[in-house]
């Protein structure tokens, strides 16, 4: 019986852990927020030689037109945390509610999982490009737009079989025995119990989501070069990589730990099964 | 993909081979069905394509105009790209040319067949190198993972590989550039390109195989490492700790057959991650692929050309997919 955790031993030093991945998790999301207000310099004029090194009042150096690395850094989070918030947020409401009406109506099941199925052969990123560039002009709303209409197939599909056992519980049965309409029964019987499955996969829907809009933002779908971004710093600076290799070390390092860390923070904060369901998608 | 994970409580893999001639005919028509399947769903992903190709605003002539470009002019390539008739027409003549091999004209006029007859073989070549690596890295690793459950190498291994999958493959590829090619200069930070349009030496294949491999790894590691956990909580899988077999029996004899299934499935939905990945490593590298192509596509706003590699991509996830199906049976046999 060597297979089985004693999980309950494990607790106290768990909620240690989670506090500590919190707290960390803050920190990349704080810097976002606060970043520009303490913004040594202006994004978008040079205040030293292109690619300079650390120094001269230039913390991180300069980049390839000689603008302050660390000013950039701190303005560059702001928007891609926004848009996958955003992102994040729709796309877990349409899925929890489109989820919970899905294990009532069978139909609506059917036609969700058919969906998905075909949202699967289509990579996200080629996904994004082609909304993104069938639609001129749409920049980071069409990468959002496209990140929601790609995503809340998949998302739906974790709901509902989370859902699914609940559709044949007692309460549930008695409800629709009363003759309730469907949205009260989703609503009231079957949300309260998804709790747990709505918070991970809200969790797991802004990593991908940043995952996603930091792709694009490399590709230069969506926010365009004067605009200070990380993704779009790593791929305007990789060319001066050996002169100042701040210049992609630091937005890089910028774009880990914020994923890493909501990750971390998403898997640990959600029950085993869950986090099973949700990552197995 | 979710009702793979549920094996019968008595997996004994194999048993459900196709003995009889009944049997064998009933797993047959159950192949073809899936199969089927499959390309229906591509045709309807061809539909989506086309849509969002065609019924968002902004076409091709216009994207690729030049300035000063008189509304004659515009009218002019529109009709030569065939943008002036109507919708159902199009979708007609795109649909029955795709058999035929023809993904229609780019923007700029060239075949999008012959715009990708280069790049796209060396694509797979880098693709397919980091999905073998993938598969044979997580296998191990979800294994020794699982060996002893709980354990600090169990731990270990699960928060690194979550921790991987969540960054992005240039990041990823940033950081290989900066420790093995220019800290300790060990390998070319571009790919050459040779006369023949491959990469002129495989070194160059080392850092974009690594980018992709890493995320992806840390992804389909979780996948083994889950797909075990759920075994071995089966009671064939308890029944064997019980009569005292050595661990990794237990694990690699009566855990990982059972476990198959879940993890060819898991593995098959992650090439298209790895397609997109790749279309960004390449574009970092330098490398002769679809991604440089994607690239170029972006900046001249070419949908066509665009579309074209979503059709190839789409087919190939929906070629794995259908091997991890096929796996699926053979495994399940009749239970599937």
């Amino acid at each position: 019986m060597t297979a089985v955790l004693p999980l309950a031993a494990r607790r106290p030093s768990r909620r240690v852990k989670t506090t500590a991945l919190v707290l960390i998790a803050a920190l990349p999301l704080l810097l976002a927020v606060a970043g520009p207000l303490v913004a040594p310099h202006a994004i978008d004029t040079p205040v030293t030689a292109p690619f300079a090194t650390p120094g001269d009042g230039a913390l991180l150096g300069g980049d390839q037109l000689g603008r302050d690395v660390l000013s950039r850094v701190l303005h560059g989070g702001t928007l891609l945390i926004a848009g996958a918030l955003l992102v994040a947020v729709v796309t877990t409401l349409a899925a929890t509610l489109i989820g919970c009406i899905a294990v009532l109506r069978p139909g609506l099941g059917r036609a969700v999982e058919r969906s998905a199925d075909v949202a699967i052969l289509l990579p996200p990123l080629l996904g994004i490009m082609l909304i993104a560039l069938a639609w001129p002009g749409g920049g980071r709303w069409a990468v959002v737009a496209a990140a929601i209409i790609l995503g809340v197939p998949y998302a739906v599909r974790v709901v509902a079989a989370a859902a699914s056992p609940l559709a044949t519980a007692g309460y549930v049965e008695a409800a629709l025995g009363r003759g309730e309409p469907t949205p009260y029964i989703a609503l009231r019987e079957i949300l309260p119990n998804l709790r747990a499955t709505v918070l991970t996969l809200f969790g797991l829907r802004f990593v991908e989501a940043v995952y996603v809009i930091s792709m694009a933002g490399f590709l230069q779908i969506g926010p365009q070069p004067p605009a200070s971004d990380w993704s779009l710093m790593v791929r305007e600076n990789a060319s001066g990589i050996l002169l100042n290799p701040w210049a992609v070390i630091a937005p890089s390092l910028a774009i880990a730990l914020l994923a890493i860390a909501v990750n971390l923070v998403t898997l640990c904060l959600a029950p085993d099964t869950t986090a099973k369901a949700v990552t197995r998608s | 993909m979710s009702q793979t994970a549920k094996t019968g409580p008595v997996a004994a893999p194999g048993t459900g081979a196709a003995t009889d001639p009944r049997r064998a005919a009933h797993i047959a028509v159950r192949i073809a069905g899936t199969a089927g399947r499959r390309i229906l769903m591509l045709i309807v992903l061809l539909a989506m394509v086309f849509a969002a190709v065609e019924i968002l605003p902004g076409d091709a002539a216009g994207a690729s105009a030049e300035r000063g470009e008189s509304a004659a002019d515009l009218a002019a390539r529109r009709h030569l790209l065939g943008l002036d008739r109507p919708l159902w027409a199009r979708f007609a003549h795109w649909m029955t040319a795709l058999p035929t091999g023809d993904l229609g004209t780019s923007a700029r006029g060239q075949k999008v067949t012959e715009l990708l007859a280069d790049p796209l073989p060396n694509t797979l070549v880098l693709a397919m190198t980091a999905f073998a690596i993938t598969v044979v890295l997580s296998l191990l690793l979800g294994c020794w993972a699982a060996a002893r459950p709980g354990r600090p190498t169990d731990r270990i291994i699960s928060h690194t590989s979550t921790a991987a999958f969540a960054v992005p493959e240039f990041v990823v590829s940033a950081a290989l550039l900066l420790v093995l090619s220019l800290w300790t200069g060990w390998l070319p930070a571009v790919t050459v390109t040779g006369g023949d349009g491959k990469p002129a030496s495989w070194t160059m294949l080392i850092m974009p195989v690594l980018a992709l491999v890493i995320p992806q790894a840390g992804w389909n590691t979780r996948v083994v490492r889950g797909a075990l956990a759920d075994q071995a909580s089966t009671p064939h899988v308890e029944a064997a700790h019980l009569d005292g077999l050595p661990l990794h029996h237990v694990l690699l004899r009566h855990q990982l057959p059972g476990a198959v299934p879940a993890i060819a499935t898991g593995m098959a939905t992650s090439t298209g991650l790895l397609f997109g990945g790749a279309v960004v490593v390449e574009t970092l590298f330098n490398y002769p692929g679809i991604g440089s192509v994607l690239a170029g596509a972006v900046a001249a706003r070419d949908t066509p050309l665009i579309a074209g590699v979503v059709i190839c991509a789409g087919a190939v996830v929906s070629l794995v997919l259908l091997a991890a199906d096929l796996i699926r049976y053979a495994v399940l046999g009749a239970r599937a």
